[in-house]
Parts: structure tokens; C-alpha cells; sequence
């Protein structure tokens, strides 16, 4: 029962009492602070997991029951008489709830009971509503009226007594819109037909080159790599080589032809179940294929089989609907209105495909390419006679059967429509515009990979338990232009840049630093450090020497000897030669129990299973890396030899300025020019004392290493 | 240097766990005036004779305005600070070396009872298996009276240092997962390994060597790779370094070919100048941050390759453990313990491949194969426990030493084949060492069935050993959390069930 009220819906059950009518915007309120009150002080005990003294506040139905040990926890309409209230105000501290934590405020009490007493209805959660459609209503401003994220944005800071920030430096902007868009810095052309014309038609014509780029599918199949736990190897013990770059190029060219956000879910859920499905529809379903497969000696198929199944259901709920499935194999959601059940009604849709954890991989899809044929595995259904039977594991446990079930979502998600009751179906489900948290999840998560943080900062979290959106209004703006965008991510991602949110500087105001000193209102432009693949890519870009080569088989570049030490596998690192050894961080080979350590020391992540962010640290190995790995050193040395070429003749604080500048991607001030200048009189100095003659190109060198170290170079500013 | 010591946040979401050490280094910074000193300090070993490096004593002494290793309080008094924790990959075989059953030996050879075998899932024993008895002679040893084999005498001249408990179990019996449940405590993979856990929690001491250390020796990574020593959820920070015998002591850490450390350092003040130039402009405090890693790695360049020299042990450390500067072994890496641990690495973990005794041929049987291990390893474990005692550090350093789950009573013979003797992968009982940091030294704990198949007496599974190790490290398994993907993840699983068994503390 849906009861809408001042844009908050409240969910009521009809079995105990008959649903309230929440006619009050002060009830609902109430309602979202009883609740919130729930999730942080009682759940961890009165949850799904633990349902100490048989009490479940997670669901309000649960909360209401009769109890064996005692009268119901809530009895809507009379606080007086519920067990939640008088245990919260229990005067015998072995009595007195939360157990062994402190007790409720006195706010928090009357919170309390006003809700139970209003007859404590459960608010929907917030990612469960409908999607607000309307555009927010005009500033103050008019350059910020435009859009609804500049209306969202500028209405916020406007409210907070903010100042709306001033337009970055238009080079800034190029770089910045350059490493976001396609991974790398911008070439000089396109920074200086901006930086001659700064004008809004300009800068759509510049994020429009951008985006045409075909290094724009490069960087964002990126962030699917990583959901689909995408390796060149298979895992486990053996972690043998396995051949699955298609799907990786596959991806790519997804993002680079901006296939609409539902067929790219259709397809890497189901592309075989489509009708008439293509060679290119089923290359896509080896995203369910990327699970592990584990060739170890004595290991049980089926045991490996239906550990793959699970963590398909459990990516998918994952990646696209921001629902972490992974616990309710064992017990019902301790937050969420998951129950045990649902983990297997969820499997059920993966559980008929003929793949079984064998070592060759089948079902194999053999696909032509330039230089012969390659094979992938990939997502194949039963047949009608051969189709398994999913049941119920006990606590989890794959040799316990329980009951069978059939395939279903959890009843907290809209209803089941017409669809079938197969994986074609569940991702038609996913993408039915009556479920509004896949345009939500994935509009974040485009918000995170431009600005460094969602808005939902909990991307793998959209239940009870996660992170409240830092501006519920802008999230929708972004979720409902997904949708009405016609699921065009690259459009999508064209209008955020093109806003003037996307454009402010990255200088916070004295306002902006005293009242948002967390930038949740977007006061300034965010400021990060770089993913481990562009930190790569642009040192590359910047020293001249990165192989733009798309697509094919992964590469093998400067990779420390001994780094693979793997049991019972004699495999082996076998560096590329030529352009492959400078090809783009997206082309590196991946193996699972050893990923590329250069990588890794920025944040990279195994791949062993489905992540939806990678958080960022500063350790002294990624610096030792910057400094140290042999390509960082050769980029250094290709970039010195770069700017001795373009600048003959020059003084070597010119030449420092030529190499700021293209670096750095701004006009360099006069005391950095000469702070560098200094570094290679120095340098000579040395060298007239050492023993082996230095050359200029080594002087520079280390001019290239410390501009490639900068801070300034290793962010997105 | 003083710190403040708040306690490890019982739930954090990623953010407020940096917020939280962000604003713990603002109280440090403002609240002491030492720091300025140690910034000073900075700044002179920096060996800077600039004034601009006057600025850099704004800096901290030791890690970055983030240092995610700084150091943090227990939940409680801890009786260890550190731990080395030593993994015998493959799984040592807890019939030869530790659990002396006679009633085994008696009845070699013959049918194993069928109530053992029912509902059994083996790895590789096809058929009905015969039981198999220890070749090797057991003694009792110390004044404790220790029961140990004839294959570790070492181990059996510190039997009153060490508690053995016979009664560990686990839930998996193939490699992989059973690594990863007792490194990780989930046999899934991204999970946080307990290396990581203890420096999340409690941070480190070594302020120029990374808080969580690996060492791996018999030439192969665990069979679960690199996640063994993952930070799974946790931030990267967080996750084990593989520091190597041979090529760069941690990788990336040596200059290039013509960049000496003089060299290093005039690169690094032209940085350091030059990031401060952008922070004086750009007023971003990761600026800061940026610099203080940089200033760290320098550091590191130096005190990791000095830590992992052991040409300058004396004569008579290096014979107790066998060790040879230079090469790449077991006992190499055990003295490396000792040097990481007495700096104050709060997590060592080694790694040693070739225990897994299938006996399908001499390379992996328990005749020839185990006891090569054994005389590869008996050695440097009981000089370590040893060394630590004279330094005084083996009552705050707790050593663990087993494998991933224990072996079968039965023989093997694969494919029917009986030329080798060696022992299948078996979950329900295995023997795990504890020595130092606190333990019920002299003891042995838990019991076994007459055929040492499954546990009688106080079982300790996986999840209560981890328990009890972060019980002697002062911290409380349930407190220890981190929100992760709408649920509270601790080290000893998601449901509250593991128990610290007193039994195993002194």
C-alpha cells in the first residue's frame, strides 16, 4: 500500500492494523528519523542476521508478530504498550536495549513514540521511489539556469550562503575534460582552439571531439572491466591463461558506439536469449563467464559451478541495482527487506547454463578475427529437458537442500511485469522504467567516475544501510536525464560536462572551505588523484611514446622479474617488444593472483570478484612506482628527449617552461620555470664531478621525472 | 614522538575512516608541540640546507597528514604488539609431526572404519582408503613434556615455548579457499586478510617500512595468490607488502640505473619545491599529503633494503638459523622476521610452498618429501623463537605457524598406485603452533579421536583461532569492523559465532 504524501511515501501493511494514512509532512518526517533510528541502533541485533530474541525489526511486518518470548516489539497506535519502547526506556541496565551500547537519547525516544503511536508506518526507501521528474525551478543566476544539475547545484549553494564559483582557467578545463572523458591529456590543438575561443559553443564543439574519440570507450570500459571482474586468467590455484579480450574489446567499442544502456544490460546479462541473438550478442555474455574457474586437483565441478552461479546473481544485483546479495546466502539481509529466500530465487535465473567449472571452459564461442580464429566462453542455456532444479542452501551450505524455488525478486523491488522467468527477463526487469534504481545506480556511478565521489558515495550500497545521497535532488536530475536520454550514457556524460557545474574552478572560496569543507554541494571542483590506468596512459601521452593500437589480444609490458611465482604453473611474463610495450594500462595482461604491481600500487584492484569502486590511498609504493617502474623511467627519458627536440637552442629555463607546459597543460609561473632550471644546472654540476659522463638527455631526464611526479600531474584538476 | 591513541572505530565507512585519521593527525599536529621538532629532525636528515625546506617542518615526522599506518590504540591492555605468522602452504601433516596416535599406527594398513567415511568428501581418495600410521617416532619433550616427532628436533628443544593445539578445524578442504578462510576468514575471494585487519586497526610502529610484510619462500605464491595478503574492502593501504631475497627487496624501490641517491634527493627537492609552490596557489591540503608520501618513499629507499640485509648478522645468528646472506630461503626469511619485527612491522607473514604430502611420487610423499621440509624449516623456527626471546620480543611478538587444514588418517595412493606414502587434504582436525606474544606456552590444547580423524576436545575452528590471535593483540573481533556493501564485515565472519578460547592465553 502506497500512501504518497509532501514527496515522501510511506509503506504501511495491511495485516495487523489497517494502513495509515499519513496525511502530515511532520509524520513522515518522524517516520524516516523512527526508521533511521532502527537501522543505526537495533538492526545489527534485531536484523536478518542475528534476530536475537526472535525479533526482526527490518521488517514491519516481523516487528508487529506475537512473539514467543513476549508481547509484539511494536503495536502501531499505542507506544505505551510495545516492548520497543519500554525496553529502550528499561531503568535496569541488564534490560535496558540497545544491549551493551548506550542508550537512546531522549530525542530519540519521543521519536519513537510518536511514530509507534502515529501507527509506525515504514517509509519507503529513499532509491525504491519513483524518480522526480521536474526540473528544479530557475536560480538566482542565469548561466546556471540552463540544465537541471547548474538549477540543482546553484540552488544549493545559493541556500547554504555559498557563492557560486568562478569558471576554471579554459585550458584547465580541456585537461580536466580530456583525462575524464577519454583517459588522457587533450593534444595541444584542442586545448588552443578553446583557449582562443572560451565560448559555450566552443566548449560544446570540445567535450563533443572528446567524446567521438575512440579513447573515450577505452577509459570508461574501464569501469565495467572492474564490475565484471575482468582477468586473462581464470583464477584459483592454476590461474591458467584463458581468452576472453573480445568481450574486454567487446566493451570498448559498447561505449565508443553508445549501445543504450538497456540493450548493454540485455546483452551482458542475456545477449544468447535474444532473439535472433549475433555472434556480437553472445560475445557479450562472457561477463558471466569471467567468474572463476577452478582447475585445482581434486576440486569438486559442481561445487565451482554453483560457486560461479552465485557470483553472478550476486554481481548483477551489484553492479546494476546497488544490492548486496552476498550475504543473504546465509541468512536474510541484516538491513534490507531481503530475505534468505530471495538469494535463490535471484540464482535461480543463472542457475541453467551448461557451463560446469571444466577446464576447457565450454561452452566455447569460436570468433574470426585479423589473425585467425580465437575462442571465448560464453552463456549458454540448457535445453528444456535438462534443466536443474534450484533449491534453498541451508545457512548457505550447497550440499543442504532446502526448497526448490523458482526464479523471482525480492518483494521490496516493483513487482515481476510480463517478463520471462529467465535471464532475458531479468534484465528486461532491471531496465522497466518502474524500477527506479537502475537509473539511479548507474547515473551515480557515472557521477563518481567524473568526479571522483558519487553522490551516493556508497555505489555498491543503495539499501538501508548505505550512504543517503548528498543531494537527492541532483541525484534524480542525473537518474531521470539517463532515461529520458534514451539510456545514452555518452549523452548523458556530454550534458554533465557541458554543465557549468562541471566547469567551476577547483579554488574553494573562504565561504565554500567554512561551510562545506567536505564538498559534498559541489562548492569547487573536486580534486583527485588520478586511476592507476590514466596515471600510466598520460605519462605515456606526455613523453610521446603511447601506442594508441586498439583492441586485440592483451600485452605484456615492463613488469619486474619474479613477480609471477604460481603453483603447479610454469607461465611465465614474456615482455612485449615494440609499440605493445607501450600500448594503453586498459591492454595489460591481467593475471588474478598477480595483477600488474605498477597498477596495483595505485589502487588497482584483483579482479577476483565484482567492485564497484576503488577507494583511493597515498602509500610510498605507489611513489616508489611513479619514480621507479622501468616504463615511468623510459616515459621520463622519451619525454626529455621530446622537449630537447622541440626546443633547440632554448635557455634551459625556456626549456623548462616548454615542458610545464605541455605537461601540466597551463602557463607555467616564472619560479617554477626557474626551480626546474635550477634542478639541471645542478644536475650538470654533478655530472662534472662524476665519474661517467652525463649526457643532456639525462640532465632532462630528471627534469621529466620530477614534472612527472608533480602532484598537479598525478591529479585531475 | 607522542600520540594520541583513539580506538579503532568499531564501523567505518571508507570516508569517515580518512576523515577520522585526517582529524586525528589535526589533533597530533595541533596538540603537540614535539612535532615541530621532529619536523626539524625531518628536515635535517632530509640533509637540506635550504631555507625553503624550512616550510617542510610543518610536516609530520613520520608518515603523511593521511598516514593510514599511524599508530592506534587496542580496544584493551594487548599482550602482543606484533605478529609473525608463519604458513606452511600445502598444510604440514599434523600425523607426523605433532598428533601421535598409536591406535593409527597399530592399525596400519587396514580398511578404514566405515563410520569415518560416512558423508566424507575427499579431494582425491577414490574407493575405500586404508589407514595409514606414522613412520616417525614421537618423544615427549621439556619440562612441559610436549609430545613432538623425531622430525622436528628443533622445535622440540623450545617445546615450553610453544602451545600446540591439536584441535583446529576448518570448512574447506581444497587449497585455494582454505587459505583464504584462514588468511581472510572467507573462503570466497575479496576478503580482508588479517594483516590487514591488524593494521587497520591498530596501525604500525615501523614508520619507514610498510605495517604488513610478506615473505615467501619454496619458489611459488599461495595457491589463492596474492589475496592471501589482500586488503579485499579494506583500502589499499592496508594490504601486504611481498618483500623479495633477490631483484628489488620491495618492488620499485631501488633508483634507476644512474639515478644514485644524491641524485634521488636534488630530484626530490625540486619537487617538493615545486608541489609546494602549487599548494601555495591551489590551497589543496593533498598537496601536503603528496609531499609527505614522497618524503616517506625516500625513506623507504633506504631503511627497506637496509631491514632486508642480513650480511651484517653476526656469525653465530646466522648458523642457529641457517641462513646465507644473499639467497632466497625459508630460513633467510625467518631471521627477516626478527629484523622487520624488532623495527616494529606490525604483521609479518611468511609464505613456504611443498607441504602438500599426497605421496604420488617422491617430490611430495612423507618419506622423503616431508622430511626435507622439515629440515628445511625445523631450524629457523625454533632460532627465531630463540632470538626473539634473548632480544626480548618473543613475549610482545606471537608467532603462528600452520597450514590451511590438516591431512588425512587414510593413505592417498593415487590411482591405486602404492609405491608412495602421503596423506589426503582433510578439514577436520589440524595442529596450529602458537609461540610468544602471550600464549599458553608449554601446553597443548585440544584433543583428537584415537585415529587423530576428527576433534574431541575444545575444537578450535579458524574463525576462533583469528578471534583469539586479535584477542592478544588487545583487540575485540566483534569491535573491529568495517561497513562494506550494506553489511558490518569483521575478520571472524559476518555472524557473531567465533569465541577466544582462553585456553590458548597465558
Amino acid at each position: 500500500m502506497l500512501v504518497a504524501c509532501a514527496g515522501i511515501i510511506l509503506v504501511g501493511m495491511a495485516m495487523v492494523a489497517p494502513p495509515q494514512r499519513v496525511d502530515d509532512a511532520a509524520d513522515a518526517m518522524i517516520a524516516e528519523r523512527a526508521h533511521d533510528i532502527l537501522v543505526s541502533r537495533c538492526l545489527r541485533c534485531h536484523g536478518g542476521v542475528r534476530e536475537q530474541a526472535g525479533l526482526n525489526l527490518a521488517w514491519r511486518d516481523r516487528a508487529l508478530q506475537t512473539r514467543a518470548k513476549g508481547p509484539p516489539a511494536i503495536i502501531p497506535g499505542n507506544a505505551a504498550a510495545s516492548a520497543l519502547l519500554t525496553r529502550v526506556m528499561h531503568t535496569d541496565p541488564e534490560l535496558r536495549m540497545p544491549a551493551e551500547a548506550p542508550a537512546l537519547s531522549a530525542d530519540e525516544v519521543a521519536t519513537l513514540r510518536a511514530w509507534i503511536d502515529a501507527g509506525a508506518v515504514y517509509p519507503v526507501l529513499w532509491s525504491l521511489r519513483p524518480i522526480a521528474e521536474q526540473m528544479p525551478a530557475p536560480g538566482p543566476e542565469s548561466m546556471w539556469n540552463t540544465d537541471g544539475i547548474d538549477r540543482a547545484v546553484s540552488l544549493r549553494l545559493a541556500s547554504a550562503g555559498i557563492p557560486l564559483p568562478a569558471e576554471a582557467a579554459p585550458e584547465s578545463l580541456v585537461r580536466r575534460a580530456a583525462l575524464d572523458i577519454t583517459g588522457l591529456p587533450p593534444d595541444a590543438a584542442l586545448v588552443s582552439a578553446y583557449v582562443a575561443d572560451p565560448s559555450p559553443a566552443q566548449w560544446e564543439r570540445t567535450v563533443d571531439a572528446l567524446l567521438a574519440s575512440p579513447a573515450f570507450g577505452e577509459r570508461w570500459a574501464r569501469v565495467w572491466l572492474d564490475l565484471a571482474r575482468y582477468a586473462d586468467t581464470k583464477g584459483y590455484e592454476k590461474d591458467a591463461r584463458r581468452d576472453v579480450w573480445r568481450f574486454r574489446d567487446w566493451l570498448i567499442d559498447a561505449w565508443n558506439s553508445d549501445m543504450p544502456y538497456d540493450q548493454f544490460t540485455e546483452r551482458l546479462i542475456a545477449g544468447d536469449l535474444l532473439p535472433g541473438a549475433t555472434e556480437n550478442d553472445r560475445i557479450a555474455t562472457t561477463f558471466h563467464r569471467l567468474t572463476l574457474t577452478n582447475d585445482e586437483g581434486g576440486t569438486d565441478n559442481e561445487e565451482f559451478r554453483v560457486a560461479a552461479v552465485m557470483d553472478r546473481s550476486v554481481t548483477t544485483w551489484l553492479a546494476w541495482m546497488g544490492t548486496s546479495m552476498q550475504c543473504v546466502q546465509c541468512h536474510a539481509h541484516p538491513y534490507d527487506t531481503i530475505d534468505h529466500r530471495d538469494y535463490y530465487t535471484s540464482l535461480a535465473y543463472f542457475n541453467q547454463t551448461a557451463d560446469t567449472d571444466r577446464e576447457d571452459d565450454s561452452p566455447l564461442l569460436h570468433v574470426a578475427w585479423e589473425r585467425g580464429t580465437t575462442t571465448v566462453p560464453v552463456m549458454q542455456e540448457l535445453p528444456a529437458n535438462e534443466q536443474r532444479a534450484t533449491n534453498v542452501f541451508t545457512r548457505g551450505n550447497w550440499r543442504a537442500l532446502g526448497d526448490a524455488v523458482a526464479p523471482g525478486t525480492p518483494a521490496c523491488f516493483p513487482p515481476q511485469g510480463t517478463q520471462h522467468a529467465d535471464r532475458l527477463g531479468l534484465a528486461q526487469w532491471i531496465m522497466d522504467p518502474a524500477n527506479p534504481r537502475a537509473a539511479r545506480v548507474e547515473a551515480n556511478r557515472i557521477w563518481e567516475t567524473i568526479f571522483g565521489r558519487g553522490l551516493v558515495e556508497t555505489l555498491e550500497d543503495f539499501g538501508e544501510a548505505g550512504a543517503r545521497p548528498s543531494d537527492v535532488v541532483l541525484l534524480d536530475v542525473v537518474a531521470s536525464r539517463l532515461q529520458k536520454l534514451g539510456w545514452s550514457r555518452k549523452a548523458l556524460i556530454g550534458e554533465i560536462i557541458k554543465s557549468r557545474t562541471y566547469r567551476m574552478s577547483a579554488q574553494p572560496s573562504d565561504a565554500a572551505l567554512r561551510i562545506d569543507p567536505e564538498n559534498r554541494m559541489m562548492s569547487r571542483a573536486p580534486r583527485f588523484r588520478l586511476e592507476a590506468e590514466a596515471i600510466r596512459d598520460q605519462s605515456l601521452a606526455v613523453a610521446g611514446i603511447l601506442d594508441r593500437t586498439m583492441h586485440g589480444p592483451p600485452v605484456f609490458p615492463h613488469q619486474p622479474d619474479g613477480t609471477w611465482m604460481v603453483v603447479y604453473s610454469g607461465d611465465g611474463w614474456t615482455t612485449s617488444e615494440g609499440g605493445d610495450r607501450y600500448r594503453r594500462a586498459v591492454y595489460t595482461f591481467w593475471r588474478r593472483s598477480s595483477p600488474h604491481p605498477s597498477l596495483m600500487n595505485f589502487d588497482a584492484v584483483s579482479r577476483e570478484t565484482c567492485t564497484v569502486r576503488r577507494i583511493r590511498t597515498n602509500t610510498p609504493l605507489a611513489a616508489l612506482a611513479a619514480m621507479n617502474d622501468p616504463t615511468f623511467v623510459e616515459a621520463a627519458a622519451a619525454f626529455a628527449q621530446r622537449a630537447i627536440d622541440a626546443t633547440p637552442g632554448a635557455s634551459d629555463a625556456e626549456r623548462a617552461r616548454w615542458m610545464l607546459s605541455a605537461a601540466l597543460v597551463r602557463t607555467p609561473r616564472h619560479e617554477e620555470c626557474a626551480r626546474l632550471a635550477q634542478l639541471v644546472a645542478g644536475e650538470r654540476a654533478a655530472a662534472t664531478t662524476a665519474t661517467q659522463p652525463t649526457s643532456e638527455l639525462s640532465v632532462w631526464s630528471a627534469a621529466a621525472a620530477t614534472i612527472m611526479n608533480l602532484d598537479e600531474f598525478l591529479s585531475r584538476t | 614522538m607522542s600520540h594520541h591513541h583513539p580506538r579503532p572505530r568499531m564501523v567505518a565507512t571508507p570516508a569517515e575512516y580518512m576523515a577520522e585519521l585526517q582529524a586525528m593527525t589535526r589533533r597530533q599536529f595541533l596538540g603537540n608541540s614535539a612535532w615541530g621538532i621532529g619536523g626539524i629532525a625531518l628536515a635535517a636528515m632530509m640533509g637540506s640546507e635550504k631555507s625553503a625546506h624550512a616550510k617542510a617542518v610543518s610536516l609530520p615526522p613520520a608518515g603523511s597528514p593521511i598516514d593510514p599506518l599511524m599508530v592506534r590504540a587496542p580496544h584493551f591492555a594487548a599482550r602482543a604488539k606484533r605478529v609473525i605468522f608463519i604458513h606452511l602452504a600445502g598444510a604440514p601433516s599434523q600425523h607426523e609431526l605433532f598428533d601421535w596416535k598409536p591406535a593409527l599406527v597399530r592399525h596400519n594398513g587396514q580398511p578404514c572404519p566405515d563410520e569415518l567415511l560416512k558423508g566424507e568428501h575427499f579431494a582425491f581418495i577414490k574407493g575405500h582408503p586404508t589407514l595409514l600410521g606414522t613412520p616417525y617416532k614421537f618423544a615427549r619433550y621439556g619440562r612441559s613434556g610436549q609430545e613432538l616427532s623425531e622430525l622436528i628436533p628443533h622445535l622440540a628443544s623450545v617445546a615450553d615455548d610453544l602451545c600446540i593445539v591439536k584441535s583446529c578445524t576448518t570448512e574447506q578442504f581444497n587449497h585455494a579457499p582454505a587459505q583464504l578462510l584462514l588468511h581472510t576468514g572467507d573462503p570466497r575471494f575479496g576478503g580482508a586478510s588479517m594483516g590487514s585487519w591488524l593494521t587497520y586497526g591498530l596501525g604500525s610502529e615501523a614508520s619507514e617500512l610498510p605495517g604488513f610484510v610478506v615473505l615467501v619462500s619454496g619458489d611459488k605464491t599461495p595457491d589463492a595468490g596474492k589475496s592471501v595478503w589482500g586488503s579485499g574492502f579494506l583500502p589499499g593501504a592496508f594490504q601486504g607488502v611481498q618483500c623479495r631475497a633477490s631483484g628489488d627487496p620491495v618492488l620499485y624501490v631501488q633508483n634507476p640505473e644512474g639515478v644514485d641517491r644524491a641524485a634521488r634527493r636534488r630530484m626530490l627537492d625540486a619537487l617538493q619545491d615545486l608541489n609546494s609552490m602549487a599548494a601555495a596557489s591551489a590551497a589543496d591540503p593533498e598537496t601536503d599529503a603528496r609531499i609527505a608520501q614522497y618524503e616517506l618513499a625516500f625513506r623507504m629507499q633506504a631503511s627497506v633494503p637496509d631491514a632486508m640485509d642480513i650480511a651484517h648478522e653476526d656469525a653465530a645468528t646466522l648458523e642457529a638459523y641457517g641462513a646465507t646472506p644473499g639467497k632466497a630461503s625459508f630460513a633467510n626469511n625467518c631471521l627477516l622476521a626478527r629484523r622487520l619485527s624488532e623495527r616494529g612491522v606490525r604483521f609479518v607473514q611468511l609464505f613456504d610452498w611443498g607441504w602438500d604430502a599426497h605421496g604420488t611420487n617422491a617430490t611430495d610423499d612423507i618419506h622423503t618429501q616431508l622430511p626435507k621440509k622439515c629440515k628445511e624449516s625445523d631450524r629457523p623456527v625454533a632460532a627465531l623463537i630463540n632470538d626473539l626471546r634473548q632480544r626480548g620480543l618473543l613475549d610482545e611478538t606471537l608467532i603462528v605457524w600452520g597450514g590451511e587444514f590438516g591431512r588425512t588418517p587414510m593413505a592417498e595412493f593415487r590411482d591405486g598406485k602404492k609405491d608412495f606414502f602421503g596423506r589426503d587434504h582433510h578439514p577436520h582436525c589440524f595442529t596450529v603452533l602458537l609461540a610468544g606474544g602471550g600464549c599458553n606456552a608449554g601446553t597443548t590444547y585440544g584433543e583428537t579421536d584415537e585415529l587423530g580423524c576428527r576433534v574431541v576436545r575444545d575444537p578450535v575452528p579458524v574463525k576462533d583461532l583469528q578471534a583469539t590471535i586479535l584477542h592478544l593483540l588487545g583487540l575485540d573481533h566483534r569491535r573491529l569492523a568495517y561497513r562494506h556493501a550494506g553489511l558490518e564485515r569483521h575478520l571472524t565472519g559476518v555472524t557473531p559465532d567465533a569465541r577466544v578460547h582462553s585456553g590458548l592465553i597465558a
